[in-house]
């Protein structure tokens, strides 16, 4: 019983050692000079202008939460699609109410311009 | 497997009509007149009536068992109806004033599509998000001017409280499922005598906690006086009458069908959570001087005296809470209408600031005072019989004493009733007509709207004719109690 | 189908019951002493993980039970996403107007 996770400890140990490994290697041969460019955080493009722990634009939390309620209704579609040919029709027209009902709030916000980027 | 969905047209015609209020609004041109909103709105809850009254004496379930559709269940769709009506017709001038009509028209409509499932659910799953879908709803309609200081902060305690009670009734309601293994209220029955007490009684307690919320019980009742006070009084309105009756009609069920008194004894605490609630409403509203918040405590207070029909625990007690839903459903809904008219017009929520009113407005006076004494539950109208009857069914089962709190509550309640009334006809008798200085004639000229006057006629014709007609309004609900009654 | 070994550490009704009743008391807890609004929102969703959890350990192991537990969970689930869209919106609501999410400054209504 045990012995089933052998792989899966040597498959762990491997992955230790090989990212480890050439860290280590490097520290060791490498040669260094850190100056003050070098330090910097971010050496690829410009600094940055202002503190970076800003509020985002609050309308990004409209996205988040119609993606959130579209996210989650879509776990009644998977029970369904498991077994719908047993159902027989009444159980496709179900759903496809239940579609249409979320296509109405989706119509809703796209009206509203809820999905507008700005 | 049973979809019979010919049983569930009063609630999706009203869905159909929710959604058709949003969608025509938003693909419509901006400056078309929004008075069809109102059309659709009516128009889908008097084919959902029609449609609720042709399933009257159907008396079978839909969606295996999870949705009964009997005759109690239809009373209660039909009253949750007419009570959104008049809502809708009381609110024209609020509507008048908000820039989200539709949202508004289709908010009210899924709420009172939740109040309806609300009150057949047979099935826990169905009970939860009936209660969910019209707890959400009236969260937002609580919230609804969103730059008002007042609007916002009723809709976050509202919000706050009623998600984290349905938590805590979910969890009875998960121990409730582990007990017997089902969560159909008539299979629940069948197996509860196998369950250890002490889970039992924790379930029971979870169970009367949630709807405690809903129905504004005492321990429960503290967010009442805050959201009341704060939501836009068409919603406060609806609240105060629709919420709350949805909340016992799904409380009455559950209790009769899933917990049978012979294996759980609920009746002591049913009783212990009336007479606080009654007592605590009572007191508090002697002291209140905001028309809204006397108003909130008096409803808390009436929650008080429904308990007291389901602690009866009887079939006697079932049609008596019915009627009484039936009365304070009329009853308090023309008090507020009353009051939006007044507020309208005075432009102040103190009961200090109504002296005077019968010469300012003899009709809104008058509107008040009837319902006002109907709450107190004084003879010739319908509040006096609606106590009438819950108190005879309490004494019926022996809770005498229980009936004896009731009556010292009404005694008492009769005093803050009373005083509104003393304010509007009694004060400044001596001198006649009320002076310059008075509050009432310094105020704008805002004549009640013909929607508002519509909705507050209907509603005072309701109490008057649910009291003279009580022994007849009394044998429906005799007749609808027997489908969920033991 | 390969062979179902019997499992390490099996689960029992009381690990499932236990954790179950431990996210609800943490849930609840957290919902009735925090001040910050979405603090509390964020609690009311961990009590409802907690019957998640209780519902699908019964529905495992109740002697009796049927599916109604499984699907009860996913209700929750959906339920739960949708009263954090609501929740949030009234949230943001408050704080526009006053610039502050904790319930103790939320107190123009008295009482």
């Amino acid at each position: 019983m045990v012995a089933s996770f052998g792989p899966i400890a040597m498959a762990v140990v491997i992955a230790t050692i090989f990212g480890l490994l050439p860290l280590g290697i490097s520290r060791l041969v490498a040669p260094r000079k850190p100056d003050s460019v070098k330090n910097a955080p971010y050496e690829c493009g410009v600094e940055t202008i202002g503190p970076t722990m800003i509020q985002f634009k609050n309308h990004f939390y409209l996205y988040a939460l119609i993606f959130v309620i579209f996210d989650v209704e879509a776990v009644f579609l998977f029970p369904w699609a498991v077994i719908f040919s047993q159902l027989g029709t009444l159980a496709l027209v179900e759903m496809f109410v239940f579609v249409g009902l979320l296509l109405v709030g989706y119509a809703y916000a796209w009206r509203k311009g809820a999905l507008d980027w700005v | 497997m049973n979809f019979n969905l010919v049983l569930l047209m009063p609630e999706i015609a009203l869905t159909s009509a929710a959604g058709l209020a949003i969608l025509v609004d938003a693909f419509s041109p901006r400056g078309l007149s929004r008075r069809f909103l109102l059309w659709i709105a009516g128009g889908g809850i008097a084919i959902s009536a029609a449609l609720a009254l042709r399933l009257l004496g159907t008396n079978t379930s839909a969606f295996n068992g999870a949705i009964a559709v009997d005759d109690y269940a239809v009373f209660f769709k039909l009253l949750f109806l007419a009570a959104t009506l008049l809502v809708l017709l009381a609110a024209d001038t609020f509507m008048e004033e908000t820039r989200h009509r539709a949202e508004f028209v289709g908010l009210l409509l899924l709420a009172t599509t939740g109040l309806m499932l609300l009150a057949a659910a047979m099935d826990l799953i169905t009970l939860y998000i009936s209660i969910e879908i019209s707890s959400l709803s009236i969260a937002f309609l609580s919230a609804w001017d969103k730059r008002g200081l007042r609007s916002t902060e009723a809709g976050l305690k509202y919000f706050l409280l009623s998600a984290m009670s349905s938590a805590v009734l979910l969890y009875g309601m998960a121990l409730l499922y582990g007990l017997t293994g089902h969560t159909r209220l008539d299979l629940i029955a069948t197996q509860i005598g196998q369950g250890p007490n002490a889970a039992l009684f924790l379930a029971l307690a979870m169970l009367l906690a949630g709807f405690g919320f809903k129905v504004s019980a005492v321990p429960f009742q503290m967010w009442t006086p805050d959201v009341y006070e704060g939501a836009p009084l068409p919603i406060t309105a609806f609240l105060s009458v629709a919420s709350k009756a949805a909340g016992f009609a799904a409380t009455v069920r559950v209790l009769q069908i899933a917990l049978p008194t012979s294996q759980t004894d609920w009746t002591v605490l049913v009783a212990a959570l009336a007479a606080a609630t009654m007592t605590v409403g009572n007191i508090v509203a002697l002291v209140q001087t905001n028309m809204k918040r006397m108003l909130a405590y008096s409803s808390i207070a009436q929650a008080g005296y429904v308990l007291v029909g389901v602690a009866a625990a009887s079939q006697l007690g079932v049609s008596a809470v019915m009627f009484y839903l039936l009365a304070y459903t009329a009853t308090n809904l023309a008090a507020f209408i009353a009051c939006i008219a007044i507020f309208n017009l005075t432009d102040s929520e103190q009961i200090g600031d109504l002296r005077g009113l019968r010469w300012r407005s003899p009709w809104l006076a008058f509107a008040l005072a009837v319902s006002l004494l109907s709450l107190a539950g004084l003879p010739p109208f319908v509040g006096f019989f609606a106590k009438l009857y819950v108190f005879w069914a309490a004494a019926d089962r022996g809770l005498l004493w229980l009936v004896l709190v009731g009556v010292v509550n009404s005694a008492v309640s009769l005093y803050y009733y009373a005083q509104v009334i003393h304010d509007m006809y009694i004060t400044g008798i001596g001198g006649g007509e009320p002076g310059v200085g008075d509050p009432v004639t310094t105020l704008g000229p805002r004549r009640p709207s013909p929607g508002l006057s519509t909705a507050l006629t209907l509603a005072v014709i309701g109490v008057l004719v649910f009291g003279v007609l009580s022994g007849f309004f009394f044998g429906i609900g005799d007749v609808a109690a027997r489908t969920v009654a033991r | 189908m390969p062979q179902e070994l019997p499992p390490l550490y099996p689960i029992s009704l009381q690990h499932g019951l236990l954790l179950g009743a431990a996210l609800f008391s943490i849930g609840i807890a957290g919902a009735l002493t925090r001040r910050n609004a979405i603090t509390i929102l964020m609690s009311i969703e961990v009590m409802l993980n907690g019957t998640i959890v209780t519902f699908v350990t019964f529905a495992r192991y109740a002697p009796t039970a049927d599916l109604a537990g499984q699907i009860f969970s996913i209700f929750i689930m959906t339920v739960a996403a949708a009263e954090a869209a609501v929740g949030l919106a009234i949230v943001i609501a408050v704080y526009r107007l006053r610039h502050t999410v904790s319930v103790d400054a939320v107190d123009t209504l008295q009482g």
